[in-house]
């Protein structure tokens, strides 16, 4: 190579470390630079240039800094890491890994979304005499060394449509997804198909998608990573973050700053320490499935060993994935798993799957997750409460098996039978009568005593009170429960006085009778959820279950036990959710209710898991689930990966209760945001908003600094997603109990209880 | 023809308006501590999202509700003797000297070049339907007025008449009403520009904008 | 009367025009401090200039508007009022407001039914339903929102039944939305036919409208006469006595009151088909049963409709002081006393006792109440804005006028508010002198106006009072 060259790879190789280290100062560093600058000096001087004998030195100099400066690695040096433009990307991986591919979905800029790239990529393989091409869909974020049009692979909506569509064609064709994550996070936008909906779509669809999915994780921005992230292998690279918030954000939130101004870098790097979101701390919390060793510093294009071992571990993760559900568990499959060593490509085995082995594959990988994030979370029920519990959930199965498949289709079946005789019986008996009756009627004129007596009787049907037992006054608009808001004597403007002119409206008015609505314009105020608890759920009537999963502090983040602490006190709740069992006129339902007084309703560990039960339980019963969001901020950052974890996790719960013919709907109110909103809450097929809420995907804070635009006041209004097609209907407050049962009558799958 | 360097002129001799706030009801007032020639700013922001600069609180059965300046401007008087006091409806607070933004101005020489159309009685004004469809569709001056033309709907206590229009014929330049808005006898309705002049108004708003410096 | 007590209170009036001035009067009579309130549009109106010279600058108060309560309130805070007196229209018959004046931190008396009381029979379903639990006559027809189709369709085949058998052939049923009011949403059918699709269409048209698609049906009652009964009653609820009747049968196309006569029949002057005395007598049995048993407790009309064949039917209570109050006091008698109604409303809310039963109460002669309007009688009364130029009348020791107007000056009608000018209560020994000095007084009067500067376009009822007078109480 050519002196020039190494000089200026050299001169790359110290911008990167000075970067990384983001001018920390260390003996290392400095030396490197002293060198490479003493270097450059004799390289100017001299008319024959720096000797390669000399290069050959300051290179061995650099490879031996750069094996000690790996190990003083901070987590925010990790995120410098696979944040610079220098880091590997995935068009090197399409060229260094995969032997053959094509670009598809667009090329370059010419686009729908750059940041997306889907690319059908080949193995070739030698197997024996034969050379065997092995077909597997790429699917990941491009950030393309920092051009500008990849938007960082930052993807937006219609971007992750494009990868969720591609994902299908795989399906179709049964050819294995490799998605690759390597995104900072999802592009906050609205407009169709919404960030937060298309991922949810996504997450729904990958919760049961019929190929073998593995996932490689170099930079796993929460949100925009679970779009392609849900898998059946999870391989991390070791310099990689995956986390549930950029460390800068939790330190916003943390330092209480207002959105653009900066944080602290003291403040960022811890934030990014007690985040746990390196490749060791998740493969540690069970969310990867491995860790692949990059080069000191991290893999960049040059690092030609790296993608060899990439390679390698692709195909043995997927010989993996696939040998596991095999009907056959051959020699192979046991070879392949006892295999850690370069070999992995000697063994051959087709990755095409049985309609059976496929079906397998997608059972393990729901499994897979719901084992997850176990330690992240309390269960305060006693070991014979659990017990119970889990013979009363084989039971009910049971049950609803006898009663509604068994014994059920049955009585529907003679049900009909005898409707439509009594039918045909009484056409008969009207076509015999009638003409019989008739010629009566001829013979007999109604004589006319009888007819005024008759008139008697319907003037008085006409004139006297009815159901006398309701009493004189027909009492409305009564509430079981009432805001506490509303012993205050004072009064309070309406936001849109401004354009629809509302009278200041006088507190015990509008929090009693009003349930919280302007009179004048419809807006609704903010209610407490113990509103809709006893107003439209009947909790008092209710049956409440696990009652006892509570939320703790699984990364020990600092004085977060203090906050948990204090919102449990506050609200007496043992987490953000609320499960239970309630009728709602004559329909029993499972209902999971996210309060937003709990950490602003966030969802962590324990909610995700009270949410799963409850669906699971809805499931074997039979009932209705609604899941009623007073309010959601999103995943609660202080668990980390452990609550982003929950997308999948209970989008995978929805995805079976719904293809097991359930009723899933979700009811958005006051504020809904990130996380919840795009993956199990955006995935219903029945979706309607409370007046006056709000739903998205970030809130205008993050968008303004994201985007770089500022949003209109009513962006995330629920009017505008309902114009946007992410909601279906919205509803007034005082109406939500009719229109519940309304839904429960008429929507849903084949498999509920009542029908 | 128009003079406009003497409208201008007129203009510049006192680029001002007076803006008094008034108390939009009644209650006690307490004043955000700003004094005479202090600078206020209207609201702001892509959206109007930012509000105005506080001036005065206005607390009315226990809703304690912020004053904000409407526009950009110096504070020239202030009613203090108001300060902790129970005032009525409509009392003044202050008065804000708001120096004319080129819109303004604009506005404002145009209605001197301009035909007015004046309400006939105070009422609620509205286009008729084919009009209003016009102007809503291909924008203000689309529309041509002649003598005699229906062109408007009188609103007064529910009863609605037509309005016929007189004066020079016409395209409608400006409109100086608000959909539901109570116009007082008098106020100019529309202002009319003949089609031959067109292009006189026309330099007229560019040399506004040319000359008129916006105070900062 | 113990009127002694009283004058510890000061009234807020929380309204305008004539019946501020006349509420006013009756404070001043009482010995009560009073407060009133003003718009922008309405500082010249003539209540503004009375409450000026009967309590002077401080005993007025502008405000932005008659119908935001919180101004109200924050004005009888500042004015240390003790007492609301909504007058009628605004706040008279909100319960919600009735309810705010006593349940505040300052709470004040409400010079009215009390809220509970204004509540039940403000909503006419209710008031259907109490008046048949007691056996009081009501129109036939549903008494509660209808929802099912099944019993809708009964109810209309039922009520074509029963108007067959009355022998009304062409009978005809009204279809309105139950959460409706001011005559939207309410559709006629004239047979079973139609029947079912005019109730879907208005079931749909209450659920868009109202949220709530409750419908309800009733026999359409043809050329009825429109009387009520004037209760009044004591704090408590216990007690009560009534001031006759009224006939309000002369409205104008919007159904709006134009001329009231009191008593509401003239049996034996003017001839009826049914025995009016007994009709008379029945309804006002029937609306003292309803007062005591809703313990009502204050003054209130009973409105009822009576069919051509003298069936009365209760149609609503008005739970608040009426215009027409003054044409009820003109022809009562207390211990052979005048008596003034808007008074004995407010020293009974203030707790003053009915210390006279029914029998201390006489009537005598015929009272006639004329509203005199700026409309337009040939024009489906269209309201008429512009300026009174000239306005003025002959006094009468018979003759009460009541008016907002100024006689001195020109006043324009300010368009917020509805049009009425004034009232005038005219007296007579008998139904032929009260028509006669009607007359008299309506063509003394003067009433000269003008619209945007040309008095051709300016319009009044008083041709149409004129016409009105002559068949006053003829069926």
């Amino acid at each position: 190579m050519d002196a020039e060259k190494r000089i200026q790879a050299l001169k790359d190789r110290l911008t990167y470390i000075s970067d990384i280290f983001a001018g920390r100062e260390s003996d290392s560093i400095r030396l490197l630079s002293a060198k490479f600058g003493e270097l450059q000096d004799r390289h100017g001087s001299r008319p024959g240039g720096a000797t390669g004998e000399e290069l050959a030195r300051l290179e061995d100099l650099f490879d031996f800094s750069e094996r000690k400066l790996d190990t003083t690695l901070t987590p925010m040096d990790k995120v410098r890491i696979v944040r610079h433009p220098q880091r590997i990307c995935l068009k090197d991986i399409l060229e260094n890994v995969y032997d053959n591919y094509t670009e598809i979905g667009g090329r370059g800029e010419y686009n729908i979304d750059p940041s997306m790239l889907i690319a059908r990529a080949v193995f070739s393989r030698r197997v024996g005499e034969k050379v065997i091409d092995q077909m597997v869909m790429v699917i990941g974020q491009e950030k393309g060394h920092g051009e500008a049009f990849r938007n960082g692979g930052s993807v937006k909506p219609w971007g992750n449509a494009k990868a969720l569509h591609y994902m299908k064609v795989a399906e179709t064709e049964n050819i294995p997804v490799h998605t690759f994550v390597f995104t900072p996070g999802a592009y906050p936008l609205e407009d169709w198909p919404g960030a937060a909906q298309q991922i949810a779509r996504n997450l729904y669809e990958m919760a049961g998608l019929r190929v073998p999915v593995i996932a490689v994780f170099s930079e796993g921005g929460s949100g925009g990573a679970e779009a392609v992230g849900l898998a059946d292998r999870r391989i991390m690279l070791s310099h990689g973050y995956y986390s549930v918030i950029s460390p800068e954000g939790a330190a916003a939130i943390e330092g209480g700053l207002t959105p653009g101004v900066r944080a602290a870098p003291s403040l960022v790097e811890k934030c990014a320490r007690q985040l746990c979101i390196t490749a060791d701390d998740n493969l540690q919390n069970g969310y990867v499935d491995r860790v692949l060793q990059e080069p000191p510093l991290g893999a960049r294009p040059h690092h030609y060993d790296f993608f060899r071992e990439l390679r390698r571990e692709l195909v043995q993760t997927t010989n993996e994935t696939v040998s596991e559900v095999k009907p056959m568990k051959l020699y192979r499959a046991m070879l392949v798993r006892a295999s850690k060593s370069d070999d992995a490509e000697s063994i051959f085995m087709r990755w095409t799957l049985s309609r059976s082995g496929l079906g397998r594959l997608v059972d393990t990988r729901q499994r897979k997750y719901r084992a997850m994030s176990r330690h992240a979370r309390k269960d305060g029920t006693g070991i014979f409460s659990r017990a119970v519990a889990a013979v009363k959930g084989s039971v009910w199965a049971t049950h609803s098996f006898v009663r509604y498949d068994l014994l059920g289709r049955q009585k529907k079946r003679l049900d009909a039978m005898f409707e439509e005789l009594g039918a045909e019986a009484h056409l008969v008996r009207h076509k015999l009568l009638m003409p019989l009756k008739k010629g009566v009627d001829r013979i007999m004129p109604g004589n006319s005593v009888e007819r005024a007596r008759a008139g008697e009787a319907v003037k008085d049907r006409l004139t006297r009170l009815s159901c006398p037992e309701d009493g004189a006054c027909l009492v409305g608009s009564e509430w079981a429960w009432i805001s506490p808001r509303s012993q205050e004597d004072r009064t309070i403007s309406c936001p849109n006085v401004r354009t629809h002119h509302c009278p200041d409206l006088w507190v015990p008015d509008l929090f009693g009778d009003f349930a919280g609505v302007c009179p004048s314009c419809g807006h609704h105020f903010p209610m407490e959820y113990r509103w809709y608890l006893e107003n439209v759920f009947d909790y008092k009537m209710s049956k409440e279950f696990n009652q006892q999963l509570e939320s703790i502090n699984p990364l020990g983040y600092e004085k977060f036990d203090l906050k948990l602490d204090k919102a449990k006190e506050k609200t007496g709740l043992k987490s953000a959710c609320i499960t239970f069992e309630t009728t709602i006129e004559d329909v029993t339902a499972t209902v999971a209710v996210f309060c937003a007084p709990f950490r602003g309703g966030s969802v962590g560990a324990a909610e995700g898991e009270k949410f799963i039960r409850a669906a699971e339980r809805a499931g074997r019963k039979r009932q209705p689930f609604i899941a009623y969001v007073h309010g959601t901020a999103g995943i609660r950052i202080q668990e980390g990966v452990n609550g982003v974890i929950q997308m999948p996790r209970c989008t995978i719960a929805v995805r079976r209760y719904i293809d097991n013919g359930g009723l899933y709907l979700v009811l958005y109110d006051t504020n809904s945001y990130a996380g919840p909103v795009a993956s199990f809450l955006g995935c219903s097929p029945y979706q309607f908003a409370v007046q006056s809420s709000n739903i998205g995907f970030a809130g205008p804070g993050v968008i303004a600094e994201t985007t770089g635009m500022p949003v209109p006041p009513d962006y995330h209004r629920a009017y505008h997603a309902l114009q946007r097609g992410h909601i279906h209907g919205i509803w007034d407050r005082r109406e939500v109990r009719k229109n519940l049962h309304q839904s429960l009558l008429t929507m849903g799958g084949r498999n509920l209880y009542y029908r | 023809m128009l003079n406009i360097k003497e409208l201008l002129d007129k203009v510049k001799a006192s680029p001002y308006r007076e803006i008094v706030v008034r108390a939009p009801h009644t209650g006690v007032v307490e004043f955000a501590g700003l004094k005479q020639g202090d600078t206020v700013r209207g609201p702001g922001g892509d959206y109007k999202e930012k509000p105005g600069t506080l001036l005065a609180h206005l607390t009315r059965e226990k809703n304690r509700k912020p004053i904000m300046a409407p526009e950009k401007g110096e504070v020239e008087v202030i009613h203090s003797r108001h300060e902790g006091q129970f005032v009525e409806a409509g009392e003044p607070l202050m008065t804000i000297k708001h120096y004319l933004t080129r819109k303004e101005v604009i506005e404002l020489i145009l209605q001197e070049a301009l035909y007015l159309f004046r309400a006939p009685e105070r009422a609620k004004y509205y286009f008729v339907p084919e009009v209003d469809q016009k102007l809503k569709v291909s924008g203000k001056r689309s529309v041509k007025v002649h003598e005699g033309m229906e062109f408007l709907i009188v609103s007064r206590m529910k009863r609605e008449t037509p309005l016929a229009y007189s004066g020079p014929e016409g395209i409608i330049y400006s409109v100086y009403f608000g959909r539901g808005e109570n116009v007082d006898e008098g106020e100019p309705l529309i202002g009319v520009c003949p089609e031959d002049q067109l292009t006189v108004i026309q330099d007229v708003v560019a040399r506004i904008q040319s000359e008129w410096e916006e105070q900062e | 009367m113990d009127s002694a007590n009283l004058g510890r209170h000061k009234v807020l009036i929380a309204n305008r025009g004539e019946i501020a001035m006349r509420v006013m009067h009756a404070c001043r009579r009482l010995g009560l401090d009073f407060v009133c309130v003003t718009t922008r549009e309405d500082l010249h109106s003539g209540h503004v200039r009375l409450a000026r010279e009967l309590g002077g600058d401080q005993a007025v108060y502008t405000i932005t508007s008659y119908l935001d309560a919180n101004e109200l309130f924050s004005v009888a805070d500042a004015s240390r009022a003790t007492a609301v007196h909504p007058g009628y229209g605004f706040f008279a018959e909100d319960f919600r407001f009735a309810r705010r004046v006593v349940r505040r931190d300052r709470p004040l008396e409400f010079i009215g039914p009390s809220w509970w009381v204004i509540r039940d029979l403000g909503d006419k379903i209710n008031t259907k339903r109490i008046a048949r639990s007691l056996g009081v006559p009501t129109v036939p027809g549903s008494d509660r929102p209808v929802y099912s189709e099944m019993e809708a369709d009964e109810i209309a085949a039922s009520l074509f039944e029963f108007q067959a058998t009355q022998g009304i052939s062409d009978g005809v049923i009204m279809v309105k939305a139950s959460a409706g009011g001011g005559g939207m949403g309410i559709e006629e059918v004239g047979g079973f036919e139609a029947f079912r699709s005019v109730f879907r269409r208005i079931r749909n048209y209450a659920k868009r409208n109202f949220g709530d698609e409750g419908v309800l049906i009733e026999q359409r009652i043809f050329d009825f006469n429109h009387l009520e009964v004037q209760v009044v009653g004591e704090r408590g609820g216990k007690k009560h006595v009534h001031f006759g009747t009224r006939n309000c049968s002369v409205q104008s196309t919007g159904k709006q009151k134009r001329i009231e006569v009191a008593p509401g029949f003239a049996p034996g002057v003017v001839p009826y088909t049914f025995d009016a005395a007994r009709v008379l007598d029945e309804i006002t049995r029937h609306s003292l049963a309803m007062a005591q048993e809703t313990r009502y407790d204050n003054v209130g009309t009973w409105e009822w409709i009576i069919t051509p064949r003298g069936e009365p039917f209760l149609m609503e209570v008005n739970t608040r002081i009426q215009v027409e109050n003054g044409v009820s006091a003109v022809i009562s008698r207390v211990n052979g006393g005048p008596v003034d109604i808007l008074a004995e409303q407010i020293r009974l809310a203030l707790g003053g006792s009915l210390d006279y039963g029914q029998p201390d109460i006489a009537f005598d002669g015929v009272g006639i109440e004329y509203r005199l309007v700026a409309e337009n009688t040939d024009n489906r009364f269209t309201p008429c804005a512009g300026t009174i130029t000239r306005f003025g009348w002959r006094e009468h020791d018979w003759l009460d006028v009541y008016t907002q107007v100024p006689t001195d000056v020109p006043y324009e009608i300010p368009m917020e508010y509805d049009p009425n000018l004034a009232l005038a209560i005219v007296w007579g020994a008998d139904l032929a002198q009260a028509k006669e000095r009607g007359l008299q007084f309506l063509g003394e009067l003067v009433l000269e106006g003008d619209v945007a500067g040309t008095s051709g376009a300016f319009h009044t009822n008083v041709g149409f009072l004129k016409d009105k007078t002559g068949r006053l109480l003829e069926f």
